[in-house]
């Protein structure tokens, strides 16, 4: 890490000259296992589970590759933490390294995140503590099994919403609210739903959060480095993931539209959702190529507004079919709907869906979807 | 010291991996096409977190790569967007795509679970045999493993040497200077490679049970014979009118038509043969023994050459009916019981795996059959093994 702290501290102060302000940052050079297990943990001590076992193994066999590795990571914690691959060239630090401050002060400024919790780490490890205790006293597979269900509904958190009663529309919030659960069953449901949100809010900033992180280290590098190895670099940012190449192309582009001060109010004030509706234009599109793909027809639609269209419903459901409880007010009974009119859903996956619902809920769980009522009580699945 | 979360959390899919193998190993074993890029692809939902998905193909946000390619209304190449979420995993679909080998591990897991095989030690290179547990070490670890010393011949040239430089009787060793060690005597070194030749009926009769028992007698062969050579060379031959040779992952996948020419199969696997140096040569055949006619005869003669240059053919008649024994394989029946390097197996069904498995075992082992098959440990004394080549 020695080699790396006089580069730290100028890319440090170049960030603050740019305008930037983040909490301190601790750099760890770690292995790329080690970034395997928290990419697919999403934190370095949370609860273990058999689903991130299947994303390590992924993840792992990725990091083997020179292309898509995982470079970094970076904790929105309080301080931020950051992992550095040991196997990365020094170059490839540096990159990272003022990536990493662009993340730093996205955490810092952005208005979404001043909710953020910024004490996962300390809640991860709590949570995962007790749910130990818990499998001592109550089983492993009882508490795997609760566990297992509360992440299948999880994805229906929204850090965003604060209206009460529409959060209760969806499928976590309703549970942990009036599923009938023992103290720490409905523990369990709170802690996932905690993490769901932490991460929900991860989600719903990725576009601009690595747009963000890019655009800053590609500013600090075009005053650190030279012509030549600011070329290089220059290429290697064309090369990123899609997500990270159309946050950074529209951070250019209001750099170069509206200047500097635009894109520092954009990063504080905006999330996916308002940053791809505002920002995006059919040039960006047409210079990203970028279009929707019918695979039936297999036809491309290259609007904007169909582009603009796909990237917001991706980021307001997560990609997931909208499935609302219908009626939240009372009663044993719960009712979900399929709101997507003209969508259908994969039969194959409802009944393990549905038992997933109803081990949390205890009592007959039903889904409209399909043109069909499907119930789940004691004795499984059952079509109306 | 770190708990490797990772490390555990993947053993606890592990776990729920093999679980659904062991439910669903019929299934998936009868897929013709089992092996697609060194990988076995299937769609295990219950290792998924169960969460609801779209039925049909919805439309998608890609981008264009640039390249010409066959599909889309612009003939360009069309790669979707994936990553728009980030963060953890949560929710994402894992699409379960086990590398072949391992997948063949917990076959052989499952399988030898099923039939309750004695389980076997790897062999190592050098010809001893692999435990599972952890070798006894002591402090001399560096020098090898305490199995190798030869403690008596060690012990007396430290004595000696005390007595020559210190003048004192006393066992003061130094590994160094006094180590003996067992090490192969190098005129009974063996090669201890194998080739295996697979040969494999794909006419039309043999169908996805028909694979399914060919497969499962495979998986639990190379089992067996990997703990008997450290190195195998493994060759495969399909054939239905005409024989071929095929990859691994072809002979995994493929597609049964045509008539049956066992006697193009056998030439096919003694052609593979020249300019082959391997110790113990194996030929390993898989058919339901309908020959076409006028084929009988040829394949006769061609048995009989093939058992003058294979040191053991393995018959194994696919018959998961449970018919009775007809046309070339009741031949190859009787000839077994007059051929010690023939061996017939009527594959029924798990039970009959087992149990042509269990005659099979012990004759690797050399209890049975012709004990000179490859080679055994050997040890031998009073070889000195320079130590530096031994640390």
């Amino acid at each position: 890490m020695r080699e790396y702290e006089t580069v730290i501290a100028r890319i440090e102060a170049l960030a603050r000259e740019l305008g930037l302000s983040f909490e301190p940052v601790i750099f760890r050079v770690t292995t790329s296992d080690e970034i395997a297990e928290v990419a697919s943990m999403g934190l370095p001590n949370r609860f273990i589970h058999w689903y991130w076992g299947g994303a390590y193994k992924e993840i792992y066999a990725q990091q083997q590759k020179a292309v898509f590795s995982i470079l970094e990571l970076v904790l929105n914690t309080r301080p931020a933490y950051a992992f550095l691959r040991r196997t990365n060239t020094y170059l490839q630090n540096i990159l990272v390294i003022a990536h990493v401050y662009g993340h730093a002060d996205f955490f810092a400024n952005n208005h979404w995140f001043q909710k953020s919790n910024k004490d996962i780490l300390n809640a991860a490890e709590q949570h995962a503590r007790a749910f130990r205790t818990y499998e001592q006293k109550y089983g492993r597979e009882t508490v795997q099994r609760l566990l297992d269900s509360c992440l299948t509904v999880a994805t229906s958190v929204n850090a965003f919403e604060r209206d009460p009663a529409r959060r209760m529309r969806r499928v976590m919030y309703c549970i942990e609210a009036r599923a009938p659960l023992q103290d720490y069953e409905r523990h369990i449901v709170e802690a996932i739903r905690k993490e769901a949100e932490y991460f929900d809010l991860i989600q719903r900033t990725h576009i601009i959060n690595e747009g963000w992180a890019t655009f800053v280290e590609a500013e600090i590098l075009r005053h650190l480095l030279g012509p030549r190895a600011w070329a290089e670099v220059a290429v290697q940012i064309c090369n990123r993931p899609s997500t990270y190449l159309l946050g950074y192309t529209l951070f250019r582009h209001i750099q170069r539209t509206w200047g500097l001060r635009r894109a520092l109010e954009v990063r504080r004030f905006y999330e996916d959702v308002r940053l791809v509706d505002e920002m995006l234009t059919q040039d960006l599109v047409n210079r990203l190529d970028l279009f929707v793909y019918d695979p039936k027809e297999r036809t491309k639609n290259a609007e904007v507004e169909a582009v603009k269209e796909m990237l917001i419903h991706q980021k307001l459901y997560k990609g997931d079919p909208q499935i609302e409880v219908e009626d939240h007010t009372g009663g044993k009974d719960l009712t979900l709907v399929h709101v997507e009119e003209g969508k259908k859903l994969d039969p194959k996956r409802i009944a393990l869906y549905l038992r997933a619902v109803h081990t949390l809920w205890r009592n007959p769980v039903r889904l409209r979807a399909n043109g069909k009522v499907y119930t789940y009580d004691k004795r499984g699945l059952s079509t109306a | 010291m770190r708990i490797h979360r990772g490390r555990i959390a993947e053993h606890q899919h592990d776990l729920l991996l093999r679980e659904y193998l062991k439910q669903n190993l019929n299934e998936l074993i009868q897929q013709k096409e089992l092996v697609i890029d060194g990988k076995v692809k299937t769609q295990i939902t219950t290792l998924d977190l169960p969460t609801l998905r779209y039925g049909d193909e919805e439309s998608f946000l890609a981008q264009g790569t640039g390249a010409r390619g066959g599909g889309g209304s612009g003939g360009e190449e069309v790669q979707a967007i994936r990553g728009l979420l980030g963060g953890d995993h949560h929710g994402r679909e894992l699409r379960v795509e086990l590398d072949f080998d391992e997948f063949v591990r917990l076959a052989q897991e499952v399988l030898l679970d099923e039939i309750r095989l004695p389980q076997l030690h790897h062999l190592s290179r050098g010809g001893e045999v692999e435990t599972e547990d952890l070798p006894e070490l002591n402090d001399l670890d560096r020098w090898g493993l305490l199995s190798d010393l030869n403690l008596e011949e060690t012990m007396i040239s430290s004595l000696l040497r005390n007595v020559r430089e210190r003048g004192v009787a006393e066992y003061d060793v130094d590994l160094y200077q006094d180590g003996w060690y067992f090490v192969e005597a190098p005129e009974l070194e063996r090669n201890h490679r194998s080739l295996e030749v697979y040969v494999l009926d794909i006419s039309g009769s043999m169908r996805g049970d028909y694979l399914a028992l060919v497969r499962k007698m495979i998986f639990l062969l190379w089992y067996a014979l990997e703990r008997r050579y450290p190195t195998n060379l493994r060759r495969y031959v399909v054939f239905q009118d005409v024989a071929e040779e095929k990859t691994r992952d072809e002979f995994f996948s493929v597609e049964s038509s045509g008539g049956t020419h066992i006697s193009s199969g056998l030439e096919k696997a003694m052609e593979l043969l020249d300019g082959v140096s391997e110790y113990d040569k194996y030929l390993f055949l898989f058919t339901d023994g309908e020959t076409s006619s006028g084929d009988f005869d040829l394949a006769k003669r061609r048995l009989e050459e093939a058992l003058e240059r294979f040191d053991v053919v393995c018959y194994g008649h696919v018959n998961p009916g449970g018919r009775g024994v007809g046309g070339f394989s009741e031949h190859v029946q009787e000839l077994a019981r007059r051929r010690p390097n023939l061996s017939f197996v009527n594959l029924v069904d798990l039970e009959t795996i087992q149990k042509a498995l269990r005659e099979f075992i012990p004759y690797l082992s050399g209890e049975g059959g012709r004990g000179e098959c490859g080679s055994t440990r050997r040890s031998s004394r009073g070889l000195k093994r320079s130590p530096a080549s031994s640390a």
